[in-house]
């Protein structure tokens, strides 16, 4: 599973950048149609659950999300490299 | 109408009886004189019931308690004095806002601050209407005997729940520990709150739809949000709307003004007489012997003080020459009798004040008639 | 249960500020809660008044949104009125500990079943950052221009002193510890007590030199000590806790019977 931050929710707050073990955000550089410079996943390969179903490891972005935009999704076929 | 039961008893006792008779199953109370004896009763009566007797910390507690307790619906009350319900106010404008049905009971005693605890005022009039920040209305009524404290209380606790609004019994500490009979009717007139998603052939649902919302109680799936913010219909909260914060303000106020022909409750005495005392309460005792043994007096005793009594003091002014308003307090609802009164073409509006914690007696209103000019 | 089943999702995003805890905190409970299966319609959500306590607001059940400091109290009145639903009140640390302080205590001792979940951003935010009891001492606000005279509370020791069958502290930086200590106070008996020391960077942290979220979230991390690492003595006066630390982990489990017992009348919704 990746990471996906859903840009209509992003506040740009950076904690996932901050909170994130693996490293796999980035500060975002262009404004979302919120008005926010919303984070980036720059790296969903370096997470702890890539290539990862069922039960998932880690989740610290997704709990300390303050608004909810980070949620999983199953990767395709490419992404699984 | 048969009696199932007669107690000689204390006012307070009997009003104990009245809340039961109506329904209530939960009170929070804190111990505060003259109306103690309500909680001391509730609190051996209501677990044999399977109802819920509180202690709180203090009436602020009370109050929210008994406001949480409704919204489970269960019908709930407190009892308090002045002290008391001084700090009750805030979550009494709560608890309008809200359009939440319960009853508190003020045992008026001496004011302001500490004042007499053991001794009779009707201080707290004014504060029952206008005691939280603002405009809201309430009911109150007030009852000058035991049998009074027993049906007005049944009559508050049915008035809020078929308007959705906190109710008030303004007795005082005369009424409160005044011994005299009362007799339980055998059948009991009992309203109970109109409930979303329910249909019944009930008093209640008589109220315009518009004005009265059915209520949502919790844990049926409801969802509602309850707040003390200004809120929409559908319980979105819009403190910045304009129009949201009149329609709902307007409401709460026009659901009982507009409803006053079915909540005014008064005594009328010689109806028809030149002079006419205007009175309520312990104050209307003394009033009350007068009227009686006097042809040229009438009284016009108030049993429901809030929502204003407008109709029935323009009726009794129109027709007589003098009124004469008696009150233990240094002139509360004096101001608003004599400007109905004097719009309804009465000449003459005098006030009796009493206060220091006896009701006015005979004499004392024979005296004043007098002076007035009546007698 | 989904996200968007539990949080009313045409409320949604939120108002509180860029990386405010709250909304961490509302990802723990809900995790929490769906983790145990409960039945979100038998459960109502108290607040009162402050960013922490519009949490209940956007969660999709019956919510109780009441008056400054006193939601414990309109809480005891719904559960003991209505003891087949479950109680969470969420509140902050001036809702609970000053205007509310009378009821907190009482709460605790009284030991009404309900999970109480208290955000401490050690500050009024809603009103624009005024001090609040939990200030520490020499801190920035609206209302202490030339540093905070005042020493803090440490609400979960009072909880603790005034009898909650369940205390702990934790804050938002500790999101995993937080969920079970929230799932463990949910299952657990009488009146829980949960404090989240989380961070306010608008109107905290930007006046105490930390704007950033993620600063106030590595103070958090540098500050805190678990409590049985915690500095034995404490100095005559209170920092940010006892000796300047914030001291996480459960602090007490007790089984007190709660106050339905004592009523005959059934302990959980």
């Amino acid at each position: 599973m990746k990471p996906v931050i859903d840009l209509d929710s992003c506040k740009g707050c950076n904690i996932c950048v901050y909170i994130c073990p693996r490293k796999c955000y980035s500060k975002g550089t262009t404004l979302s149609e919120k008005g926010y410079f919303a984070a980036v996943v720059s790296a969903h390969e370096k997470c702890y659950n890539h290539n990862r179903e069922g039960k998932l490891l880690c989740e610290l972005c997704i709990l300390s999300c303050p608004d909810q935009a980070i949620s999983w999704h199953p990767e395709t076929e490419e992404e699984k490299k | 109408m048969s009696t199932s039961q007669e107690l000689f008893i204390q006012g307070n006792d009997a009003c104990v009886e009245g809340a039961l008779a109506a329904g209530v199953r939960f009170f929070a109370g804190y111990p505060i004189t003259p109306s103690t004896e309500i909680a001391e009763g509730l609190s051996a009566r209501l677990p044999k019931m399977g109802g819920v007797f509180l202690q709180m910390e203090d009436e602020i507690a009370c109050i929210s308690a008994i406001i949480g307790a409704s919204w489970g619906g269960v019908k709930s009350m407190t009892a308090t004095s002045g002290p008391g319900f001084s700090l009750m106010q805030e979550a009494i404008g709560y608890a309008a806002m809200t359009e939440t049905p319960t009853l508190v009971v003020n045992v008026m005693r001496g004011g302001p601050s500490t004042g007499q605890p053991t001794r009779a005022s009707q201080g707290d009039v004014m504060q029952t209407k206008w005691g939280s920040h603002g405009d809201y209305q309430v009911i109150a009524l007030a009852p000058a005997s035991v049998q009074e404290m027993f049906d007005l209380t049944v009559e508050a606790i049915n008035f809020s729940e078929k308007y959705r609004v906190p109710a008030f019994i303004l007795s005082d500490a005369e009424v409160g520990h005044m011994r005299g009979l009362l007799s339980i009717p055998q059948r009991i007139h009992v309203v109970d709150r109109k409930e979303r998603g329910l249909r019944r052939r009930d008093e209640a649902y008589d109220v315009p739809d518009d004005l009265v919302r059915p209520f949502p109680t919790f844990g049926k799936g409801n969802k509602a949000v309850i707040t003390g913010m200004t809120h929409t219909d559908d319980y979105r909260i819009e403190p910045e709307d304009v129009r949201v914060h009149q329609d709902l303000v307007k409401r709460l106020s026009e659901k009982v003004l507009r409803n006053r022909k079915d909540i005014n409750r008064w005594e009328l005495i010689g109806e028809g007489s030149k002079t006419m005392i205007v009175s309520y309460g312990s104050a209307a005792l003394g009033a009350r012997e007068v009227a009686a043994t006097d042809p040229k007096v009438g009284l016009l005793r108030l049993k429901s003080v809030w929502p204003f009594p407008e109709e029935p003091i323009a009726e009794v002014a129109s027709k007589c020459d003098r009124m004469l308003v008696c009150e233990m307090n240094l002139g509360e609802l004096y101001w608003d009798i004599r400007r109905a009164a004097v719009e309804a073409g009465c000449k003459q509006v005098e006030f009796l004040s009493k206060i220091g914690g006896d009701p006015p007696t005979p004499s004392e209103v024979r005296h004043k008639l007098r002076e007035m000019g009546a007698l | 249960m989904e996200l968007f089943e539990f949080y009313r999702q045409d409320r949604m995003p939120t108002v509180f500020c860029p990386g405010c805890g709250n909304g961490t905190v509302m990802n723990c409970f809900f995790r929490a809660f769906s983790d145990l299966n409960l039945p979100l319609d038998r459960t109502a959500f108290i607040g009162g008044i402050g960013c922490s306590s519009r949490i209940p607001l956007y969660i999709n059940s019956d919510v109780l949104h009441t008056t400054h400091g006193r939601a414990i109290a309109f809480a005891t009145g719904l559960r003991l009125a209505r003891p087949d639903l479950k109680i969470v009140v969420f509140t902050g640390d001036g809702d609970l500990g000053a205007i509310g302080g009378n009821h907190f205590i009482n709460g605790c001792r009284r030991n009404v079943d309900m999970t109480v979940i208290c955000i401490n951003n050690n500050i009024y935010g809603m009103t624009g950052g005024q001090a609040s009891i939990t200030t520490p001492h020499d801190f920035l606000s609206t209302t202490t221009p030339y540093g905070n005279k005042e020493y803090p509370f440490d609400l979960s020791e009072i909880a603790v002193a005034a009898g909650a069958n369940y205390v702990a502290r934790w804050t938002t930086r500790h999101v995993h510890e937080l969920t079970k200590s929230i799932k463990a106070a949910l299952q657990k008996k009488g009146f829980t007590f949960v404090e989240v020391v989380s961070q306010c960077p608008t109107n905290f942290g930007r006046r105490n030199k930390m704007a950033d979220p993620t600063q106030m979230l590595e103070w958090f991390k540098e500050m805190s000590v678990r409590r049985d690492k915690a500095k034995a003595e404490a100095p005559d006066h209170v920092d940010l806790n006892l000796a300047g630390q914030i001291t996480i982990g459960e602090f007490v489990e007790r089984n007190r019977e709660c106050y339905e017992e004592h009523m005959g009348v059934a302990k959980h919704g």
